[in-house]
């Protein structure tokens, strides 16, 4: 139906609220289904009736709902635990700076409010590309329903995504908080907690799309490769920003207290007015003014307006979001106008190697995907770079620093290997009636996981060079580390192709459910791990002989798992 | 790489007993078949008449529940990657890698059949050419029309120049100079060759002017099998159509009419 019509028709037929809901609810188990088993890509849902078909995929993505909201939780309650035990934490000064408990309980709650908006808008980034592909919207788009209820219909979808996590921070915010400091605290963060929700909400769904149309619609060639993957690079920051956050923590804690303990300055009116230090600071402000925080009455004005200013801010991109969500669920991708030149020169290798050139190819387009190639890579700078600022260089904790950033790649890397398998999940069926054997499939997933690893390291040793000042003993530990990633990458995928023959299953059925990936990654963590234990266990960097134990130990477990994996046959 | 050898006696494509079943639900219930050397075959049927269960379970995307799939005389069961090796496909449903661009899927598919590089790069010249594809070898799937899709599965299928085609509704979103190409391209393509062609679609005039041998598949059963003139035979119609026939051997010609006096009645 043309839209002036459906407009002129909207003032007789326009559904309520409640009629938007019921049919969400119908639209939300298709999202569902479509989220887990992805039947749109051509995969066929798991021989079973229908009706349990939908019961699975409506109890999977409250799964994946709870797992978020209850990192969440957690993330409240670590912070609950840390204002708890401020006056233990604060009587030694941070960078030399003492830091009073009311300004650390501020910085404690301005740090959970960032981390709930990154981890938010994180998972809205994540959640984004699965809700456009769905394609729910579309569906309903040609129905007799008015504008307005097909935005109501939109809007509470995208939020119907997010309702346990949101609840969650919005619930559990005030109330631990509550239990922690007094009732005062906990109604003060409230407007916080909800400001957090509605931002990140709206983030993840104005940055997903800017993404993702620019991503997902680039060409093909090297220059566009490159722009893409600048893109992504992007796309992880949110995810980056909460790590980051952590490692930076003390630093900033003793920033506001250098610029609260300064009194009713400008820069102090500043971090007053600054997100979300704003609303962080209320709760203290409205328990025992804002005094604490060296403010005068200005200063706590500033505090007041700037709070109900970002609460108005969230209040406003809430009612965006519940308008946008059409918007952006009809755009198509952005295509450039100009055509390239067609090229037709097809390169082919070998099985193995073509699965992970497909396999970055479809990463450098699929941000979600990139995420697990991008992250560990990202994570391993950062420790690369705090070695500039955790010591003297050469000093043993630099050096230690150093190790610690190859090891986090290889456990990272090995902790993301069995959501490779999500390529094959939108690698549709189409993969499967092709001659590529389960061996090549299985090859190249560890090739790309190894090659993380390189990757991580190598930028480590880059980054570490003018600080650590070994490099080769640097390099035997990346070497001797190296067999341990791919056995423990080897025995996650042997694991799922095992369990998937075993079934009779397709192993895009496999990963749907998520228990599976997280379950295997717990085998596959401890072969990685077990290697870098017996590194210290026998004297780490100090003692050649801590190399050599973790090198045997590594090609001993590689010599297991390997044939273990490799055994799986050309299926 | 050149495709594995067959042997010239083996016919491409035997389909013996074959049932497949989803949980309770029978598709396909004890079919039998066989596409012959040199021969394109229609599998024809209604919607849900068990034509893409069928196709599904001979390229290995469907398990069968019982029953034979010989291809060149290679059990399908046990010897699918020499099977898969010898079949190209195309699916009913644009199947593809939608973050890939079509050079890119194509560059995937050759590598997996192990293709040398010339030959590949020359078969997805010409048939991207003959498409008029050019413009969209760049673009990334995602964006493209059903019909280019469709285009870009069909020369995959062909990259390797398989001894048995399986097209399930191949002609479904194609623009009608494709088709032509397409009708041309397939009649030629078991001309004076070991190789065999497995069509399933709806549309009687394609399978009338393109089909060897026609079988006529109704919830899941083969209920007519063999040359136009051997089914009117077979139905004593004298010169009836395929869509005639169609109708017949399915029973679907029953109450045709009173339907659409219904329908005419609003």
């Amino acid at each position: 139906m043309p839209r002036s019509e459906r407009s002129k028709g909207a003032s007789t037929s326009e559904l309520g609220w409640r009629d938007a809901w019921r049919l969400t609810d119908v639209a939300f188990l298709e999202l569902s289904l479509q989220a887990i088993y992805a039947s749109k890509q051509g995969n066929l849902p798991p021989p079973i009736p229908a009706a349990q078909v939908a019961r699975q995929a409506r109890s999977r993505v409250v799964q994946s709902k709870a797992i978020v909201a209850t990192v969440l939780a957690l993330l409240v309650a670590g912070a609950c635990l840390l204002m708890r035990a401020a006056p233990r934490i604060v009587a030694t000064p941070f960078f030399g700076v003492p830091v009073s408990i009311p300004v650390f309980q501020a910085g404690v709650l301005c740090g959970l409010l960032t981390l709930e908006v990154a981890f938010l808008w994180w998972t809205g980034l994540q959640v984004l590309p699965t809700f456009l592909a769905s394609a729910v919207l579309p569906v309903l788009e040609p129905l007799p329903i008015d504008e307005r209820t097909l935005g109501r219909v939109a809007g509470l979808l995208y939020l119907r995504l997010f309702d346990l996590p949101a609840i969650t921070v919005i619930v559990v915010t005030p109330l631990f908080v509550a239990l922690t400091l007094g009732p005062v605290y906990g109604l003060a963060i409230l407007p916080g907690a909800a400001a957090a929700v509605s931002f990140a909400l709206a983030l993840g769904l104005l940055t997903g799309r800017f993404f993702v149309r620019r991503v997902q619609g680039s060409r093909g060639g090297g220059g566009h490769t490159i722009v893409r993957w600048a893109y992504l690079v992007l796309w992880v920051l949110p995810a980056f920003a909460m790590f980051g956050l952590i490692v930076v923590a003390p630093g900033f804690l003793a920033l506001i207290a250098n610029t609260t303990s300064a009194g009713p300055t400008p820069s102090n009116y500043l971090l007053a007015a600054s997100f979300p230090f704003s609303l962080a600071a209320l709760p203290g402000a409205a328990a025992n003014g804002a005094g604490v925080y060296g403010l005068d009455a200005t200063g706590a004005t500033v505090l007041v307006a700037a709070s109900i200013g970002y609460l108005a801010l969230a209040i406003g991109a809430t009612a965006w979001l519940l308008g946008a969500v059409r918007r952006v669920g009809l755009a198509p991708p952005l295509i450039p106008a100009s055509a390239p030149a067609a090229r037709y020169d097809l390169v082919p290798q070998t099985p193995a190697l073509a699965v992970l050139t497909k396999d970055l190819r479809i990463a450098s387009r699929m941000p979600g995907y990139a995420f697990l190639v991008i992250l560990p890579i990202l994570d391993a700078a950062a420790l690369g770079l705090f070695t500039f600022i955790s010591g003297p260089a050469g000093s043993t904790t630099t050096f230690g620093l150093a190790l610690a950033a190859v090891s986090t790649a290889a456990l990272l890397a090995t902790f993301f290997g069995p959501a490779f398998f999500a390529t094959e999940v939108i690698a549709y069926s189409y993969g499967r009636t092709l001659p590529l054997s389960d061996r090549s499939i299985l090859i190249g997933k560890v090739a790309l996981v190894v090659a993380i690893y390189l990757v991580a390291s190598a930028l480590v040793l880059g980054l570490t060079l003018f600080r650590v000042f070994q490099p080769v003993v640097f390099v035997a530990f990346i070497a001797a580390e190296l067999p341990a990633v791919t056995a423990a990458s080897f025995l996650e995928l042997g694991i799922l192709f095992r369990r998937a023959q075993a079934k009779g299953l397709p192993i895009v059925n496999l990963y749907s459910g998520a228990w599976i990936a997280v379950l295997v990654s717990i085998p596959g963590i401890l072969v990685a791990g077990a290697p870098l234990v017996a590194f210290e266990a026998v004297g780490g960097a100090s003692s050649t002989l801590g190399f050599v134990a973790m090198a045997a130990f590594a090609l001993g477990e590689l010599a297991i798992c390997a044939p273990f994996a490799l055994g799986i046959g050309g299926g | 790489m050149a495709i594995p050898a067959y042997g010239p006696t083996a016919e491409p494509l035997v389909i013996g007993d074959l049932v497949v079943s989803y949980g309770e639900r029978l598709a396909v219930n004890r079919l039998s078949f066989s596409v012959r050397a040199g021969e394109i075959y229609g599998l024809l049927g209604s919607n849900g008449a068990g034509k893409s269960s069928t196709i599904k379970a001979i390229v290995g995307l469907v398990r069968p529940s019982w029953g034979r799939i010989s291809v060149f005389g290679l059990d399908a069961a046990h010897a699918s990657l020499p099977v898969k090796q010898r079949l190209g496909y195309v699916p009913e449903t644009s199947l593809l890698y939608e973050a890939l661009t079509p050079r890119e899927f194509l560059e995937f598919v050759a590598s997996v059949r192990r293709l040398d590089r010339k030959a590949a790069s020359d078969r997805a010249r010409n048939y991207a050419t003959a498409f008029r594809l050019a413009g969209e070898m760049e673009e990334p799937i995602a964006s493209l029309s059903n019909g280019t899709r469709q285009k870009v599965l069909i020369i995959a299928a062909l990259l390797h120049q398989p001894p048995l085609l399986v097209l399930d509704e191949p002609l479904n979103s194609l623009d009608p100079r494709s088709v032509r190409i397409m009708k041309d391209l397939l009649a030629r393509y078991v001309t004076n060759t070991g190789r065999g062609v497995l069509f399933s679609t709806h549309t009687m005039e394609v399978a009338q002017q393109l089909c060897h041998r026609i079988g006529i598949l109704d919830r899941g059963v083969l209920q007519g099998e063999g040359t136009l003139a051997g089914l009117r035979e077979r139905a004593a119609t004298g010169d009836a159509s395929l869509e005639e026939l169609f109708l017949r051997f399915t029973r679907e010609d029953e109450g045709l009419d009173a339907a659409v006096r219904t329908l005419e009645g609003g």
